[in-house]
């Protein structure tokens, strides 16, 4: 039961196609509408940081299952420069009002779990997890 | 172009019909910015009805059509953000503030026009 | 993708229940059915399939013994249907095929007690009248070899255990389907969204307003003003117990959400006081267009909708769009 794909993030239109398939899979796993809608801005948000600050990366998606509960595990990872400090990147731009801030902060607001593990010169890795209630 | 833009009267429809790529949407802004230049339009209808998701990108881009619409005088309406789309923006945090919106093309347009006879009106 | 109207209720359940061949193979495991347990199934199966009937009997007898079994009987073409079935099962179950279609077969019982409402207890102790009565033959036939007697029954009992296994658990399983269904319709209750007129809406929010059911009112309302292509929204928030910088913030969502619909909300109830400490708390409520009282909120509404607003889109101005 456990489906896994991966979807590589070369180019922007890839974007599209990492939510596609992960709208895909919550919907198979039972997400509601509005759960999978969620989701899918969750990762167009994750997927772009990889090609903004990346260039490229991939997007890992799959059905997870813990303590009697199921979801859904994202996993957005690259080899790119990494986060100096990851702290201040998640630090909410939301307030501002600017757009700009809200990629990572944005996207931990629309899922359950969120962990973002970077450091300068060795790649970032956000990982999210969304539970079906 | 792969977004399809109707003219009607002095206003412009731009109706999306599926998940835009990035390259897709800043086409969009470049072509709309272009036509209401040339065809002297007084608004701007960007259908958002079909796109199941809004995210910051997309959002930003919208944005920078409002304020280039609006440099060469035309008001821009968004329409047909869904209710799933628009709960997912909200918790984003993402904003169309300044930006007029409406439920569906129907709306859109009413609310142009009418901004237009209220224009009339106060002249 | 298989349509779901084309097969039987008792298939619909078992995709349902998740009851794959897996699935199946794993409650064999647990109940230990190997290969032993089936050669010993088949040395009896001629002398079950000889006493259906009596084992039959046997389990229905116990059932109208007792007042919470006549659930199962009250209705004659339910009780025929329950007896049927039960014969066939009989006979299956000494089939040694124990797949997914067996399994399938067991829930359409399952479904007939469910629905009937029949107690798991007044079930298990009918089943159990019924293991009694097949032990008591078999016992009789192998009365020079009482052990192979034993291993036998032992055997068919493994199986019994698999059938009490799915039973149960599908009376759990329509049970807690009951329980979801409530719960969706006292969420519906508790968010409810009025058409007080035509593109006006009304959303009395009664109680404590924590992040989940914030998060239900704003999608009931998202969903409502699409399906009333609602122009207006008057929200309000009079009963709400406390409003507080986190509740004000849902309420700031919500709102910031339906303009995002192209309906305006106008947000009534919040007193003077209220309003200030909130101020006072950095929370902006520039975003909010509100009224003190809902009958003031109702006249705002109404004057919007008339005026700025235009409620007949199609009066004058402009050429229409005719809509496909």
């Amino acid at each position: 039961m456990l489906a896994e794909s991966s979807v590589a993030i070369v180019r922007e239109a890839d974007i599209v196609i990492a939510r596609q398939k992960g709208r895909e899979l919550a919907a198979a796993i039972g997400f509601s509408s509005t759960d999978q809608t969620l989701l899918a801005t969750a990762i167009s948000e994750v997927a772009r940081n990889i090609i903004s600050y990346a260039g490229h990366g991939e997007v890992v998606l799959s059905g997870i299952e813990e303590g009697g509960r199921r979801g859904i595990m994202v996993v957005a990872r690259d080899q790119g420069p990494g986060i100096a400090d990851p702290e201040l990147a998640m630090r909410d731009g939301y307030s501002t009002g600017n757009s700009l801030g809200v990629g990572l902060p944005g996207a931990r607001r629309l899922v359950d779990e969120f962990n973002l593990a970077s450091a300068l010169g060795a790649g970032t890795t956000v990982t999210l997890k969304k539970w079906l209630r | 172009m792969s977004v399809p833009i109707l003219k009607q009267g002095d206003i412009l429809i731009a109706s999306i019909q599926s998940a835009l790529s990035d390259r897709d949407l800043v086409e969009l802004r470049d072509e709309l910015a272009d036509r209401v230049g040339r065809l002297r339009s007084r608004g701007v209808v960007i259908d958002v009805t079909a796109l199941d998701v809004l995210d910051s990108f997309a959002t930003r881009t919208i944005r920078g059509i409002a304020y280039t619409a609006k440099l060469r005088g035309a008001d821009t309406v968004v329409v047909g953000i869904q209710p799933e789309v628009a709960f997912a923006m909200v918790q984003l945090g993402l904003s169309l503030e300044g930006i007029d919106t409406a439920l569906d093309l129907e709306e859109g347009l009413a609310l142009l026009h009418a901004g237009k006879a209220e224009r009339a009106r106060r002249k | 993708m298989v349509n779901i109207a084309d097969q039987s209720p008792a298939q619909a359940l078992s995709k349902e229940m998740g009851l794959t061949e897996a699935a199946v193979e794993r409650r064999k495991r647990i109940v230990g059915l190997d290969g032993r347990d089936l050669e010993r199934i088949s040395s009896i199966k001629d002398l079950v399939l000889a006493h259906t009937e009596e084992y039959t009997s046997a389990f229905f007898d116990h059932l109208s013994s007792l007042e919470e079994g006549r659930v199962v009987l009250a209705n004659r073409s339910v009780a025929e249907r329950a007896r049927q079935l039960k014969r066939e099962h009989l006979v299956a179950m000494v089939q040694t095929d124990y797949g997914t279609e067996y399994v399938t077969q067991r829930l359409e019982l399952a479904l007939l007690y469910s629905k009937a409402g029949l107690d798991l207890r007044v079930f298990l102790a009918a089943f159990h009248r019924l293991l009694e009565s097949v032990g008591a033959t078999i016992m009789k036939h192998f009365e020079r070899e009482p052990n192979a007697g034993f291993e036998a029954f032992m055997s068919l009992k493994k199986v019994a255990f698999l059938d009490i296994g799915v039973i149960a658990d599908v009376i759990i399983f329509e049970r807690e389907r009951v329980i979801r269904q409530q719960q969706d319709a006292i969420r519906e209750l508790s968010t409810p969204v009025l058409q007080i007129r035509e593109r006006l809406l009304l959303l009395p929010i009664i109680g404590v307003i924590d992040t989940h059911r914030a998060r239900l009112i704003t999608e009931s309302l998202l969903s409502a003003i699409r399906a009333n292509r609602a122009k207006v929204v008057v929200m309000d928030i009079t009963g709400v117990a406390t409003i507080d910088s986190k509740v004000a913030n849902h309420v700031i969502q919500t709102v910031t959400a339906a303009k995002l619909m192209g309906a305006t909300v106008i947000v009534t109830g919040l007193s003077a006081d209220v309003a200030q400490s909130l101020v006072v708390l950095g929370i902006d409520l520039a975003k909010l267009n509100t009224v003190g009282d809902l009958q003031g909120g109702l006249e705002e509404a109404e004057y919007l909708l008339g005026h700025r607003l235009g409620s007949d889109p199609s009066a004058g101005y402009g050429t229409p769009v005719t809509r496909t």
